[in-house]
C-alpha cells in the first residue's frame, strides 16, 4: 500500500539529510506505529506519503503508484485516498460537527444526498451521531480528535494517516482514540500513526518502525516503544 | 462542484473584506472611467479628423508678379503656363490626388469679394490686395484626408508654385486639445489601474490569509485548485461587475450631459461621438472596452496568485 524504496529528503541549507535511504514496506490494512524522537524524520515521511513533499532521491510509492512522478493535477485525487488527522485537530471553528465532516466531501463535489447518507453514518462510527450540532468550541479534546478522524474518514480513504493524533490528549481519552483508530483499521484501512506516546505503543502492540536521524533503526511486528533501545546492551 | 457551498462561500469572503473589496471597486470604478473617457476621446479625434478631412482641401499658391515667396520658385515673375503644365503633371501623377481644380486670378479674387473679412483690403481707391496680387490657385482633394505629403512634396519645389496651404493645419490646435484630454485619461488611467492590479493582489493575500485553516483542510482532502480558486475567482468577479456598472453609469452620464447635451449644442460644426461611440468603449474588442477590462484586471492577478497562495 505505501512503499520507500531508498528515499532520502534533504531540506535547502546545511545538515543532515531528514531522510536516509529509507526503505519500507507497509502492506494493505496494516496498523504501523512510526516512532523515534523530534527530528527523526517522522513528519517529513508522512508529508511525502501525501505528496506534500517529494524525495530528493529514492522513490515513493502509494497504492501502486509513483507519486514522485506524479503530475500536480494528479495529486488531489491521491489525497482523497489517503486520510488524514492531525495534533491539533484543525477543525473550522466556524462549522458544527457535521458540516466539519461533510466539508471533506462537499469540497471534493460530492452530492449532497451521498453527504446526507454518510456523514451521520461516519458521526456513527466515531461515536459522535449525538453531537453533530455541536459547534467544536463545546466539545472534549477527545471528542475534537474524533471529529477530526470522522473527516479523515468520511471518504473511506484507503490509507489514514495520523501524526501524533494524541498528544493534545489524556492518557484515557487517547486510549479511546485508539480503538477508534484500530476499529477503522479493522474495517480495511491502512493506518500509520506518528507517535511519542510508550503507553499506547506497548498497549495496542502493532508493527513499529523506528526513526533515528533519517534512518529506519527498527522495524518490528507487534513492537513495543523504544524496546531494542531500552534493553540492548 | 455544489454551487450551494460556492455561493455560501462567496457571501462570507466578500462580508469578510468588505473595506478591501469596496476600495478594489472605487479604483476600479475611476481607473475604467478615465480609460473609457480616453477611448471616447480617440473617438471623437477620429471622428472629426474624418469628418473635416474630407472636406478639407489642399491649396497650391501660384506665383504673382512681383512675388514675395523667399524660396526662389518666383524669380522668373508670375507663373508661365507651361510651369502651370509641369505642376498639373506632378498632380496628375500622384497617387494621393482624388482630383483637383485650377482657379484664375480673376476667378479668386471675385470669390474673395464675398468674405467679409477680406473687405478693408479691397476697398477704397488705392486698395491693398487687387486681383494682380490675388494668386491663381489649384484647389486639391485628397483621395485619404490623412495623406498629404506625397502630393505636398511633389509640388513644392516646382517653379511657378509661390506657396502651398493645408487647410487642415488650422485645426491643429482642436486636434492638440483633443490629444491632450485622450493622453492625460490614459496615462491617469494607467497609474490607477496599476493601483487597482496591487489592490487586488493584497485582497486575494489577505483573503487566502484569512481562509488558511479551510484551504490547508480543502488541500489535504484532495480538493482541486480550481475548487480551491473557485470563491476567490468568483469574488473578483463580483467587484469587476459592480466596477463596470459603476463605470457604464458614469460614462453614460458624460456621453450624455457633457457631450450630447452639452459640447455638441455649443460646438456645431464639429460631428459628435453618440450613444454607438458609448456602446463601443464598452464592449469593443480593440481597444478593449470596459466589460472586457474590468474583468481582466481582476481575474489575471487573481488567478495568478491563487496559484501561488493555495497551491496544491
Amino acid at each position: 500500500m505505501i512503499r520507500f524504496e531508498k528515499v532520502t529528503k534533504n531540506y535547502p541549507g546545511p545538515g543532515k539529510p531528514a531522510l536516509d535511504q529509507v526503505t519500507v514496506d507497509i502492506d494493505k490494512g496494516e496498523f504501523v506505529y512510526l516512532v523515534g524522537q523530534s527530528g527523526s524524520g517522522k513528519s517529513t515521511a508522512l508529508r511525502l506519503v501525501l505528496r506534500e513533499l517529494r524525495p530528493t532521491t529514492g522513490r515513493v510509492y502509494v497504492a501502486g503508484k509513483e507519486i514522485n512522478r506524479m503530475a500536480g493535477w494528479k495529486v488531489p485525487r491521491l489525497r482523497r485516498q489517503v486520510g488524514t488527522v492531525f495534533q491539533d485537530f484543525r477543525l473550522l471553528p466556524n462549522k458544527n460537527v457535521a458540516e466539519n465532516v461533510a466539508f471533506a466531501l462537499q469540497v471534493i463535489g460530492k452530492s449532497r444526498r451521498e453527504i446526507n447518507r454518510v456523514v451521520p453514518e461516519t458521526l456513527e462510527v466515531v461515536g459522535l451521531k449525538d453531537k453533530a450540532q455541536r459547534m467544536p468550541d463545546e466539545l472534549s479534546g477527545g471528542e475534537q480528535q474524533r471529529v477530526a478522524i470522522a473527516r479523515a474518514f468520511v471518504n473511506r480513504p484507503m490509507i489514514i494517516i495520523a501524526d501524533e493524533p494524541t498528544g493534545n490528549l489524556d492518557p484515557q481519552t487517547s486510549v479511546g482514540i485508539m480503538n477508534l483508530l484500530e476499529d477503522i483499521n479493522q474495517r480495511g484501512t491502512t493506518v500509520v500513526m506518528a507517535t511519542h506516546d510508550h503507553g499506547l505503543v506497548d498497549q495496542f502492540r502493532k508493527r513499529v518502525v523506528e526513526l533515528e536521524h533519517g534512518r529506519v533503526v527498527r522495524d518490528e511486528a507487534a513492537g513495543s516503544y523504544g524496546f531494542q533501545h531500552d534493553e540492548a546492551p | 462542484m455544489q454551487l450551494r457551498y460556492v455561493f455560501t462561500e462567496l457571501r462570507s469572503g466578500l462580508r469578510r473584506n468588505l473595506s478591501m473589496h469596496v476600495a478594489v471597486i472605487l479604483t476600479l470604478f475611476v481607473s475604467l472611467t478615465l480609460a473609457g473617457c480616453g477611448m471616447l476621446l480617440q473617438r471623437q479625434a477620429d471622428k472629426t479628423a474624418e469628418a473635416l478631412g474630407n472636406e478639407l482641401q489642399i491649396l497650391v499658391n501660384l506665383c504673382v508678379v512681383d512675388d514675395p515667396a523667399p524660396d526662389g520658385n518666383c524669380a522668373s515673375g508670375a507663373a508661365t503656363d507651361p510651369q502651370r503644365k509641369e505642376i498639373e503633371r506632378a498632380l496628375e501623377d500622384s497617387p494621393e490626388v482624388e482630383s483637383f481644380e485650377y482657379q484664375t486670378q480673376a476667378e479668386g479674387f471675385e470669390e474673395a469679394q464675398d468674405i467679409p473679412q477680406y473687405e478693408p483690403y479691397f476697398d477704397g481707391p488705392d486698395p491693398i490686395i487687387t486681383e494682380e496680387d490675388w494668386p491663381a490657385q489649384y484647389w486639391i482633394t485628397l483621395k485619404d484626408p490623412k495623406e498629404a505629403e506625397g502630393v505636398k512634396s511633389a509640388v513644392t519645389g516646382l517653379e511657378g508654385v509661390s506657396a502651398i496651404k493645408d487647410q487642415r493645419d488650422d485645426l491643429e490646435p482642436v486636434f492638440g486639445i483633443i490629444d491632450a484630454l485622450k493622453y492625460g485619461s490614459w496615462i491617469g488611467s494607467g497609474l490607477l489601474l496599476l493601483a487597482s492590479l496591487l489592490l487586488v493582489a493584497n485582497t486575494i493575500r489577505l483573503a487566502a490569509m484569512a481562509r488558511r485553516r479551510e484551504i490547508g483542510i480543502m488541500r489535504l482532502v484532495g480538493a482541486s485548485t480550481l475548487y480551491i480558486a473557485f470563491p476567490f475567482l468568483l469574488e473578483s468577479l463580483v467587484t469587476a461587475a459592480i466596477g463596470v456598472a459603476l463605470t457604464a453609469g458614469a460614462l453614460a452620464a458624460f456621453t450624455k450631459f457633457a457631450i450630447m447635451d452639452g459640447l455638441a449644442d455649443v460646438i456645431e460644426f464639429v460631428p459628435w461621438i453618440g450613444w454607438d461611440e458609448y456602446v463601443e468603449s464598452l464592449i469593443g474588442l480593440v481597444p478593449p472596452g470596459i466589460v472586457i477590462l474590468g474583468p481582466a484586471l481582476t481575474l489575471i492577478p487573481t488567478l495568478l496568485l491563487t496559484r501561488k497562495y493555495i497551491k496544491v
